[in-house]
């Protein structure tokens, strides 16, 4: 009951605020290009993985094996570069850019959330041992252990992913704890306690709901940077593979034609905006959303 | 104040532009590559950018006559030949006359010691991050790879079993070692009067190549200063403890050098990755155009193309696939399409091994293939014949290559441009397929692994056609491109864990042993990574014919062991040149005295500083 | 609080301990077929058929995990890190002599990132669902989300190519020259400094030249950042009975803002500056590229592709040093100065 009316809440403060508004609107604009991405850049009949770009083709049906950019024509109406259909590669980016935000951060707020709740509803020796962990994890540049991994495992976006998991709960789990410690001191924890209810239960069901908001608010927040994280590592070489539909691909494909902007700008220009939209809509929903989540606001 | 500002900014436009109207500094030639020198010993290093340090602060025995592969004298005064009685009928005993009132940098004079010392420190220092196992192979006449296996042999112990943490293990280890390089190493190196002579253990026909000009590792060293400053003593009891360092203990690592060469080594500064070389005065050919030379190591190409604009770099490495941004620079003159003498190959694993986690399923169902795949003719066959030659040299690498017909680039003694060139038609490769495996991999299909070194994109591109075309004739086909890390792909291919790849071989020499043997001989480099029935067909009809070859004084006969050796490896499809990359030079107009030679390091992109200097 | 500062600091080394052990551990994965990449560049250089067992018996890559370890943890009592190939000394020495560089340019970077980034975020919040906060909020997030290395060539190609105002690299030719001279005295390391103690005014103004254009670069990126956290706490602080008390005694907004507001909302900035100049250490690999310079971000990159693993291990090391020491000192200076926070 108090969740639904909570729900209710946060969903009208939502909608009331012009640039959460702004934000929903991009964020279903890319939920529809992501879900239509097969219509709107359909895959060649046989292809089995869509997200492998097929190399472009000029307007005689030829493969180009150019990587130089090509201008948007009604063929490419984005235009070609490093072989491949910038169109289709911001489309079905769009996708991988969903993909692997909520991959990962739903699985590293997941392992987050466990290790966090851990140490701070049992304290002692166990918060200690694990909080080291986590500085311990939180203290490794993330660029060198994504370098290391992506040489241990073998470049790909699935690799990168793993990486990302690998070192991306210790915000979570500091996170989950700090606000357990906090809540576990409440009258209804300390009763719960007394009367005997099982530790779980009194996580899940207890503990959990009233600290999980700010869990939210982060994954919001990072759905958009672990585009721009993943961007960074292709950039470095241990990102995607090549030809892989991904927006971060695309614009490095770009970068050894950025010093002629007129023969290239298409391949800046379109992956770039899709990219700094999707990470500006999860950013003002998840700046709304820590507005309308924190208490001390409820004013 | 703003004023004073938009004057400012002004003033600084204006020099800008002013800038371009004149030779940016006309005394120091400035080179943005990409990539550092390993080691600038030339003993430790075998790699392009130390390659080309080591060759401007080092000078060879012999050098190439211009462009071409003709030799002429340098530190020697005359090249050993039959004719001119230096070189014994046997082709063993060679004597070079060495020149007189040769300067090193340090002020010594060179001699024939000095030449004796270099070899000697060579070959029992033995790096093995570096190039000496040509010169081992050369001398010992094609028997040695290195000189722990040549110990082995002499002395009936491992090296390994002699030497440990570099100490003898015995008195009679030591003693050992000290008869090996009395007895084998020292008289393959004499000095007679102001002759340095090389008694060769056999005769081995590309032997002046290995050491001429352009292989930086034969470079002469000054030998005093070497000693005085920590390397080799020269003596024989010992020598052991100056074997295989690590390349950071030798005192011409990157601190100073040892070289008599027209530049001297100034600096080389780690931290901003810049070799600093300064003019020799005393140089014994005269004296440098240029004052000094830098090279700057920049990985981002877009920043060295905005350097290169601005003219505050002269000369910047290029990608070939990149030749399209250069189409109308003014300032920029492009020099290209001259040949290298390196070839891109694909290479197929006949026997992979079967543990190889690049094989999937291990068999025909669509999830893998047999271990054994390629030992089939047919698959090899479908797949050269499903490669768009034309589109990666003309597209691609922007018309920047040449087919040749076997692992042999242009220009090569054997080269036969009449020689067949497998086409690109999916209608053969169809067939191929169908007849593959009795039929097996065109019915249930195959997943198939192509790997090439993350970061090449030319490899990248060339598996990537692999890929598109074979997966258009039949749905079941499958091929997964992966692009993997250096140490990665170094163990795959070395071990062979992998199908199907692309490798590349850059010449040590200019001759043809150099790519016959290493690609097809059954013990060669590449050669012995085919597995399965490649060795017996190689036994049967390739090996004899390398050997021979190398031994064939006779140009004609030698000829027709390549000829016939080359319609064998048609006829069987062995793993095949893709293409032979063509030289691409770009740098400022007024960069003058570049002239291209198939085996400089980076000569592609930089030219032999002694004949450089800068002037519109 | 002095039992817990010593607790801490007791911890740092057995944490320090496990950040190698997990790095160390990762890359002795590889194997030794794998690790004598590091060593070698191109394939001829293995031609010999025992070429790559000498090399693996030569850099002990074939002993078992606990011996290589083990003999790395015995340098390291000594002080010794090991060496860096990558930096071709040994591996502190390679830390050190970079160190300088990549300070420099965050010790300059901070001052307009953290500047200007709370002055936004001021405003933001003062003026909270405004056009100014909307519209200060999206000009940042734009300069977050753009990868760093196409706004910096764009940076580049404007600043450089077009105005031919501030060049890549760390100095001009001809500056180095004189650094590489007999005469130049090495004091800090930071050019704009040493410049200046040598008496060179022109050297210094180079210097300068070179950093505009990377600082300007990582400013953008960072902004969003900074701005979001003072934002965000100058909202939670506006709410403050003390700041009501104020408005309602009439004090115009402006002198709320400034006296009462702004300096409240400072402190969760300064929570996340320890975390944030080692981001700034660490992260400017992607600037050093692009504009050509020297330093930390660099190395550390470099290393890790090349899998040089004591660079690798060394320069964790460091980072991880550095971010454990920054958060100490966060945290004991927050209770020094808040008494309502207690270390436990």
């Amino acid at each position: 009951m108090a969740m639904k009316t909570e729900t209710r809440r946060v969903l009208r403060k939502l909608f009331r605020n012009p640039t959460s508004l702004l934000g929903i609107f991009l964020l279903s604009f890319f939920v529809a290009i992501a879900i239509f991405a097969p219509l709107l850049a359909p895959v060649e009949e046989g292809r089995d993985n869509p997200f492998r770009m097929p190399i472009a083709k000029d307007e005689n049906g030829r493969m180009i094996w150019k990587s130089a950019p090509f201008p948007p024509s009604p063929t490419h109406r984005f235009g070609v570069i490093g072989k491949y259909d910038v169109w289709y590669g911001v489309i079905w980016g769009t996708r991988s850019a969903f993909r692997i935000g909520l991959i990962v951060s739903l699985i590293s707020s997941a392992i987050g959330i466990v290790i966090g709740s851990i140490a701070g509803y049992f304290g002692g020796w166990l918060d200690e041992i694990l909080m080291r962990i986590t500085d311990m994890f939180m203290s490794i540049p993330f660029i060198v252990a994504a370098m290391i991994m992506t040489t241990i495992l073998g470049k790909g976006l699935d690799k990168v992913t793993i990486a990302l998991i690998i070192f991306g709960w210790m915000q979570v789990a500091r996170l989950i704890r700090g606000n357990i410690l906090q809540a576990k001191e409440e009258q209804y924890v300390l009763a719960g306690k007394a009367l005997g209810v099982n530790d779980f239960v009194i996580i899940v069901k207890h503990l959990l709901p009233n600290t999980i908001f700010p869990v939210i608010v982060q994954i919001s927040m990072r759905m958009g940077a672990l585009v721009i994280t993943s961007a960074a590592l292709s950039f470095l070489g241990v990102g995607a593979e090549p030809g892989y539909a991904d927006w971060g691909t695309i614009l490095s494909y770009a970068r050894n034609y950025m010093m002629e902007l007129d023969r290239s700008w298409f391949a800046i220009v379109y992956p770039g905006t899709a990219m700094v939209l999707f990470v500006l809509a999860w950013n003002l929903v998840g700046d709304a959303l820590r507005d309308i989540f924190d208490p001390k606001m409820r004013v | 104040m703003s004023k004073k500002l938009f004057v400012l900014v002004l003033a600084l436009v204006l020099v800008s532009l002013a800038a371009f109207s004149a030779v940016k500094n006309p005394d120091t030639l400035i080179v943005a590559q990409y990539g550092s020198p390993e080691s600038l010993d030339p003993q430790a290093m075998w790699d392009t950018a130390s390659g080309e340090v080591v060759s401007t602060l080092y000078e060879n025995l012999i050098r190439y006559d211009g462009e071409s592969i003709d030799m002429i004298p340098m530190i020697s005064t005359a090249v050993p030949t039959m004719e001119n009685g230096l070189l014994t009928p046997d082709g063993k005993v060679y004597t070079f006359p060495i020149r007189k009132g040769v300067l090193f940098h340090s002020g010594n004079t060179l001699t024939p010691a000095d030449v004796e010392y270099t070899f000697e420190r060579g070959f029992l220092g033995d790096n093995s991050s570096g190039a000496m196992t040509l010169i081992i192979e050369a001398v010992s006449g094609g028997q040695y790879f290195s000189i722990e296996s040549w110990f082995e042999d002499w002395a009936g112990m491992a090296y390994s079993d002699a030497v440990i943490d570099r100490e003898p293990v015995s008195e009679e280890a030591r003693a050992k070692l000290i008869e090996f390089y009395e007895e084998v190493i020292d008289p393959l190196f004499v000095v007679e009067g102001d002759n340095f002579v090389v008694n060769m253990k056999g005769s081995f026909g590309p032997f002046l190549y290995t050491i001429c000009y352009y292989a930086g590792w034969a470079g002469i060293l000054d030998a005093e200063w070497m000693k005085v400053n920590g390397a080799w003593d020269g003596k024989a009891d010992g020598w052991w403890k100056w074997h295989d360092l690590q390349p950071e203990e030798s005192p011409i690592h990157m601190d100073a050098d040892a070289g008599s060469g027209p530049f001297k080594l100034q600096v080389w500064d780690q931290e901003n990755k810049t070799v600093v070389l300064q003019r020799f005065d005393q140089y014994w050919q005269g004296p440098a155009k240029l004052k000094s030379v830098i090279l700057r190591d920049i990985e981002e190409f877009s920043t060295r193309k905005a350097l290169l604009e601005a003219g505050d770099v002269d000369l910047i490495a290029v990608d070939p696939i990149y030749r399209g941004t250069f189409d109308n620079t003014p300032g920029v003159t492009v020099i290209e399409g001259f040949p290298r003498a390196q070839v891109t190959s694909i290479h197929f694993t006949w026997a992979v091994d079967p543990a190889s986690e690049y094989i999937g399923s291990g068999q025909f169902d669509g999830e893998g293939i047999p271990y054994n795949f390629f030992d089939d003719i047919n698959t090899r066959k479908a797949i050269l014949h499903s490669f768009n030659y034309d589109a990666l040299i003309e597209d691609l690498v922007n018309g920047l290559g040449e087919r040749v017909p076997t692992d042999l680039p242009k220009g090569f003694f054997g080269y036969d441009p009449n020689l067949p060139m497998y086409e690109f038609d999916l209608g053969m490769a169809e067939q191929a397929w169908k007849a593959a495996w009795d039929g097996q991999a065109w019915e249930n299909g195959f997943k198939l692994v192509a790997m090439y070194n993350s970061g090449n994109e030319v490899r990248q591109t060339c598996c990537e056609m692999i890929k598109v075309y074979t997966e258009s004739m039949n749905p079941k086909f499958k091929v997964d491109v992966i692009g993997a890390q250096w140490p990665t792909y170094l163990k795959a291919t070395r071990e062979r864990l992998c199908p199907l790849y692309i490798i590349g071989w850059v010449a040590d020499y200019p001759d043809a042993h150099n790519f016959l043997s290493t690609y097809y001989h059954s013990e060669g480099y590449y050669g012995q990574r085919h597995g399965g029935s490649y060795t017996a067909l190689a036994e049967a009809q390739f090996n004899e014919l390398i050997e021979k070859g190398v031994r064939e004084p006779n140009p004609v006969k030698r000829l027709e062991y390549y000829d016939l050796l080359q319609r064998r490896l048609l006829e069987n499809y062995v793993s095949t040149p893709l293409y032979m990359p063509q030289g691409l030079w770009v740098g400022r107009s007024w960069v003058q005295g570049y002239f291209p030679h198939i085996l400089r390091s980076n000569g592609d992109t930089t030219p032999e500083y002694y004949y450089a200097w800068k002037a519109e | 609080m002095t039992a817990y500062i010593i607790r801490r600091l007791l911890i740092l080394p057995i944490m320090l301990l496990g950040i190698t052990m997990i790095i160390f551990s990762m890359i002795w994965m590889l194997g030794p077929e794998r690790l004598i990449g590091a060593y070698i560049k191109s394939p001829e250089a293995l031609r010999s058929n025992d070429a790559q067992e000498r090399l693996i018996r030569k850099y002990g890559l074939d002993q078992p995990f606990y011996v290589q370890y083990g003999k790395w943890l015995g340098n390291l009592l000594q002080g010794d890190l090991g060496y860096s190939n990558v930096g071709r000394t040994a591996v502190t020495k390679a830390i050190g002599s970079r160190l300088p560089y990549t300070a420099e340019l965050a010790i300059y970077s901070i001052i307009p990132v953290v500047v200007v980034g709370i002055w936004l975020g001021v405003i933001a919040g003062a003026r909270h669902n405004t056009f100014w906060d909307h519209g200060i909020r999206i000009f940042a997030i734009i300069g977050w989300s753009l990868p760093d290395y196409v706004f910096g060539l764009l940076v580049l190609l404007v600043f450089y190519s077009f105005l031919g105002w501030f060049p890549p690299g760390y100095l001009s030719e001809s500056s180095m020259a004189v650094l590489r001279s007999d005469e130049w005295r090495t004091v800090t390391k930071f050019a704009t400094i040493d410049s200046l103690i040598n008496g060179r005014l022109d050297i210094f103004v180079d210097a300068f030249r070179h950093l505009i254009a990377p600082i300007i670069t990582i400013s953008y990126l960072w902004w969003a950042f900074i701005l979001r956290i003072t934002r965000s706490s100058m909202l939670e602080v506006l709410r403050k009975d003390y700041v009501r008390t104020a408005r309602a005694k009439g004090l115009p907004e402006k002198v709320v803002i400034n006296k009462h507001v702004r300096r409240n909302a400072m402190i969760p900035v300064a929570t996340v500056s320890g975390g944030m100049i080692v981001q700034l250490f660490a992260g400017t690999v992607i600037v050093e590229t692009v504009f050509a310079r020297p330093g930390l971000g660099k190395f550390t990159a470099d290393a890790a592709v090349q899998l040089d693993y004591f660079s690798i291990i060394g320069s964790a090391l460091f980072f991880s040093f550095i971010l454990i020491v920054a958060n100490l000192v966060v945290d004991i200076s927050y209770a020094l100065i808040d008494p309502r926070i207690r270390l436990k």
